[in-house]
């Protein structure tokens, strides 16, 4: 049995998941966002002491909620993938759908913290931390709100027979989890480093 | 779901939302009086937990475990670069500030 098992998983063919130029996307705003990610840490460290008072404004509680919430999408669009290879189209459409929920659950939480922090005298122009919170996390909701367009796609091909094609499915949740693990990183150094 | 693959991807889940609470308490071994201090080891800590996150969103969600060679090396690059640039310009602010 164990042999089977063992031949099954070597004769799986390797393959990249969904279509080359995503990749080239996913790498490029990786590529991106890590030069931001750098300047930020290095301007952090010269200003210790007023990123960390600034810092102090934010609820760690909120972020990882946030977090957890963008996780759940993520989790829920790789199961849509695996449904929609096993034919499971009604499934996986439903996994779709939890995604986009999961994802305006995730940008109404962002709306409630931008509006607390706004309504407290904090904006963009309340020094360097503030202006790379609002950068970083608007820049974030930017790439969320074209997951939504990509999730539309999605959904369109899951929802129309003629349509299917697993190569796109594929496509659009690399898109997805490529705005969740970019969150994964920002909520990291806006909220928890020290 | 019920798959050997759809139970791989729950416990991806779970680790992945359980080192995200994790956070929580490594936040509180960086205050005084209730004040949040500077903590080198905190900071260090979320970096390489977020990049270990990172590397398994790839990995498990991307499915890039069952990607070509190449593709794997890329991801595996892209997680070390990062990496390098994190904590090197991270350390590299402290030194100078």
């Amino acid at each position: 049995m164990t042999t089977v098992r063992r031949q099954a998983t070597r004769r799986t063919p390797e393959r990249i998941p969904g279509q080359g130029d995503m990749w080239v996307l996913v790498f490029f705003e990786s590529l991106v966002f890590t030069s931001y990610f750098g300047v930020y840490l290095y301007y952090r460290g010269r200003h210790e002491a007023a990123f960390l008072e600034a810092q102090s404004h934010l609820d760690l509680g909120l972020g990882v909620l946030d977090t957890i919430v963008l996780l759940t999408s993520s989790w829920s669009i790789a199961r849509c993938v695996q449904n929609a290879r096993r034919d499971r189209h009604r499934a996986a459409l439903r996994d779709a759908c939890l995604t986009a929920a999961l994802g305006v659950g995730f940008l109404g939480l962002k709306i409630t913290e931008w509006t607390a922090q706004i309504s407290a005298g904090r904006t963009f122009t309340s020094g360097d931390f503030f202006q790379h919170y609002f950068f970083l996390t608007i820049i974030h909701a930017v790439h969320l709100l074209i997951g939504f367009v990509v999730l539309g796609v999605l959904a369109h091909q899951l929802a129309d027979p003629r349509r299917r094609s697993q190569k796109i499915v594929e496509t659009c949740a690399t898109y997805w989890h490529t705005v969740d693990f970019l969150w994964v990183l920002i909520f990291a150094l806006l909220y928890v480093v020290r | 779901m019920k798959t050997a693959l759809g139970i791989r991807l729950l416990l991806v889940w779970v680790s992945l939302s359980a080192i995200t609470a994790a956070y929580l308490l490594i936040d509180r071994t960086a205050e005084h009086h209730g004040a949040p201090t500077a903590s080198t080891v905190v900071s260090v800590s979320a970096i390489g937990l977020a990049l270990f996150k990172v590397w398994m969103i790839l990995r498990e969600f991307m499915e890039v475990r069952r990607a070509p060679a190449l593709l794997r090396g890329l991801a595996g690059l892209l997680v070390g670069l990062m990496a390098a640039v994190l904590l090197g310009l991270y350390f590299a602010g402290k030194a100078v500030g």
